[in-house]
């Protein structure tokens, strides 16, 4: 029984990170932690609205929605 | 013993999709289930994944989980991060899914079910899927690179050329044909306006939210901004049934154009994160939902099928555009099937995330076929209602009539019996002043869509908040290409414009984006002005010319992939791309044929410009009206002068790649391949991405 409680509580983990992943929500904890930052000093890294700001002008500098 | 209960299975599942497919095209004179369509979409997609898909990543592209991806070797938490397969799906799916398959298979449903359903399920298989999934493949192997440096560095430097102004061609036309259908969509409609006029400041609210109160947060910024949607859409009931809000809010055709072309330019000119971007986070959410709805509405109610296999317009004199089955079911249904424009997605954000180059085959075909799903389920949705019904939607007051008894009189008379009462009656159930004449698939995939939820959830009683949370639906993610649509064009006027004068180049100098914006907002908004006051109906004239954009890009795409298998040294597997590159183009260029020279006015561009002409020589224009027909033959010349642009400059593009096929397959020059170089993994087999990597 607590076997089966354990995994339906793994499932909807993993649900629930890959819909944050998905939409956008988990996108500041994922530059943290990406490869490139582990190097940066912490006061050089971008506080959540600079990452927020300049990961949208990116993203919506090129085709990114189709017909 | 496992292996052969697998191929007991797989054998099962080919054999119910025949069935399946045997039922839709051989049942003639009594009305067919939808669990068919269904059936045979999911089995034939089922068989395909496994057997065909699989075929093209072992053998033709030989994918290799030992590379390393552009995710691992430039991991920088922005463009390039490792993305677990699932989320990247969903990623790439939300992408590619627009209006099209929405839109492109109901308006094909003037031919009957049975055109549209077997292009939309062949054309993804052997098509459409190979093309994302293909490209894909080709980007992840030069570190994410778009189509057009692809084109410029494996075919030639013209080919990257003449790649950019065809995306920036199909952006202009792409947008006004998108507007063209919110415009047809919204017009003479109080609560539907509303409505969507009231997602403008709930986007704005999300805006600042997301920007100021709780940065980045989009989950419950989204869940908060949809439930204010849906209370918006129940609220214009109370708008609609109220005369002075109602007034305001009932506005004509080019009233609404130039609302839209406001929106545009101030989407595309104001901060992304204020409004594009929010609107964006809303119409994700409520784009899966209804999708999914919509396959579990009609899984529950299985409505009958009323629209015959084929109807009589196959001979070309359908009402909603004119053109014979061939070639025009083929560019009419072009996200579904097969669409061009995938193939910058799939060369675009996608290629920079994805962990593994396998994981190319599960987003680049899965995806595809994902979608040409949701366009059977439109089709299904658009051939459910009555055919008298959907033709009196999608008919232009210049074919059938303006009145419901007069195209009630002239929709009978095609064989579709239908009464003045039924669409008075329908019009009212649904909340709107009148259906007719809503050319553009949103409105009667709206009333499908609000018969089959109606029929699971509130019967008639609630079929005016269905209808209304439908076209909500269609018209928010509309907007949400429109405006990033907007945006993209004006990155690319500028970047062409900074090739003559540099500043114009700089993205943050104010006088360059307001010029640039206005510039690619006067472009599509001129195409959709003339979609407007055209009186045989916009969407005759723009949608072929946007299929014929939106496919020549496809047959650019499979040139590219052409040139890379063959210089991959896969010369036996290059029919995998060659063959429905040969297609594309023999379809493309007939109906590019056909729409500028066919003498029926109706068809051909030309013709119908000197039909024109010649009754204003004949003195048969009313003065007063001379000007708008000379501004018409304008039009229709000059759409004929794109589509003459646009067929050129795909044909230099197949002249030079098949020199270069030439010089490689007679062994004249060495291929020089330019992927980057091989890296070998660093990451653990059972590695899925950082989104669960520390679990």
């Amino acid at each position: 029984m607590r076997a089966r409680l354990n995994a339906g509580r793994r499932m909807l983990r993993s649900f629930w990170q890959g819909l944050r992943e998905w939409c956008g929500d988990a996108a500041y904890e994922r530059y943290l932690r990406s490869g490139a930052q582990q190097a940066v000093p912490p006061d050089c890294k971008l506080t959540a609205e600079q990452f927020y700001v300049e990961q949208l002008d990116r993203r919506y500098s090129r085709p990114n929605r189709c017909c | 013993m496992n292996k052969i209960f697998s191929t007991m299975i797989w054998i099962a599942v080919a054999l119910l999709g025949a069935g399946a497919l045997a039922e839709i095209a051989l049942q003639r004179g009594e009305s067919l289930n939808a669990i068919w369509f269904v059936l045979a979409a999911v089995c034939c997609f089922l068989v395909a994944y496994r057997l065909y898909s699989g075929f093209v990543a072992a053998k033709v592209l030989a994918l290799d989980d030992k590379r390393a991806t552009p995710a691992e070797l430039h991991d920088d938490g922005r463009d390039f991060v490792p993305t677990n397969k699932w989320v990247l799906f969903g990623h790439h799916f939300a992408a590619i899914a627009g209006p099209g398959p929405l839109v492109g298979p109901t308006l094909a449903a003037q031919f009957g079910y049975l055109p549209g359903t077997l292009w939309l399920i062949a054309g993804a298989v052997l098509a459409g899927c190979v093309q994302d999934f293909v490209i894909l493949f080709c980007s992840i192997r030069r570190d994410g690179k778009s189509l057009g440096e692809m084109a410029r560095e494996e075919v030639s430097k013209r080919g990257g050329f003449i790649a950019q102004l065809a995306v920036l061609a199909i952006l202009v036309i792409l947008l006004a044909v998108v507007a063209l259908v919110v415009v047809n969509a919204l017009k003479s409609s109080p609560w539907a306006t509303f409505t969507l006029a009231m997602t403008i400041p709930i986007a704005m609210l999300l805006g600042i939210y997301l920007r100021f109160v709780r940065p980045g947060r989009v989950l419950e910024a989204s869940l908060l901004g949809v439930a204010l949607v849906l209370f918006v859409v129940v609220a214009g009931q109370w708008v609609a049934d109220s005369p002075s809000w109602s007034r305001a809010f009932t506005l004509g055709g080019l009233a609404i154009t130039a609302a839209v072309i406001v929106y545009a330019f101030a989407a595309s000119a104001l901060p992304v994160w204020l409004l594009l971007a929010p609107r964006d986070y809303l119409s994700a959410f409520i784009k899966a939902g209804a999708i999914f709805s919509l396959a579990a509405g009609i899984l529950l109610v299985r409505p009958n099928v009323q629209m015959p296999a084929l109807t009589r317009f196959i001979d070309g004199s359908g009402p909603v555009f004119a053109g014979k089955v061939f070639p025009f079911c083929f560019i009419t249904i072009a996200c579904g099937a097969i669409s061009g424009f995938h193939s910058l997605i799939s060369s675009g954000t996608t290629p920079k995330m994805i962990l593994r180059e396998t994981h190319a085959r599960f987003i680049g075909y899965g995806a595809m076929l994902l979608e040409s799903f949701v366009g059977v389920m439109a089709m299904v949705a658009a051939c459910a209602m009555q055919p008298g019904v959907y033709f009196a939607i999608n008919s232009p007051a210049g074919i059938v009539g303006a009145t419901p008894e007069a195209a009630a009189a002239t929709i009978s008379n095609w064989g579709f019996p239908l009464a003045g009462q039924t669409m008075t009656g329908l019009a009212q159930k649904v909340g709107e002043i009148t259906l007719l004449n809503r050319a553009g698939g949103a409105p009667s995939l709206a009333v499908g869509m609000a018969q089959i939820f109606s029929s699971t959830i509130g019967g008639d009683r609630l079929l005016s908040i269905w209808y209304h949370f439908a076209i909500m639906f269609e018209a928010l993610f509309i907007l949400t290409v429109l405006d990033a649509g907007t945006r993209v064009g004006r990155f690319m006027v500028q970047e062409l414009g900074g090739r003559v004068w540099k500043p114009f180049a700089h993205t943050g100098w104010m006088p360059g984006i307001l010029l640039s914006s206005a510039i690619i907002v006067a472009l599509w908004g001129y195409f959709l002005y003339q979609g407007v006051v055209d009186p045989l109906g916009g969407i005759n004239s723009l949608w072929p010319l946007f299929g014929i954009a939106n496919q020549l890009l496809a047959a650019v795409a499979l040139v590219v992939a052409t040139t890379v298998l063959l210089k991959m040294g896969r010369r036996q597997w290059i029919w995998v791309t060659l063959v429905p590159m040969a297609w594309l183009v023999t379809v493309t260029m007939t109906a590019s044929y056909q729409k500028i020279f066919d003498p029926n006015p109706r068809m051909g561009f030309l013709a119908y410009a000197n039909a024109l002409a010649a009754q204003i020589a004949a003195g048969k224009i009313p003065a007063a009206k001379i000007a708008d027909t000379q501004r018409l033959i304008f039009n229709q010349r000059l759409d004929a002068v794109v589509t003459v642009v646009l067929a050129s400059m795909v044909l230099v593009l197949i002249v030079e790649a098949l020199v270069q096929w030439y010089t490689l397959l007679s062994r004249r020059r060495e291929p020089v391949l330019h992927e980057s170089p091989y890296v070998a993994t660093q990451w653990a087999p059972d590695f899925s991405g950082v989104a669960h990597g520390d679990d």
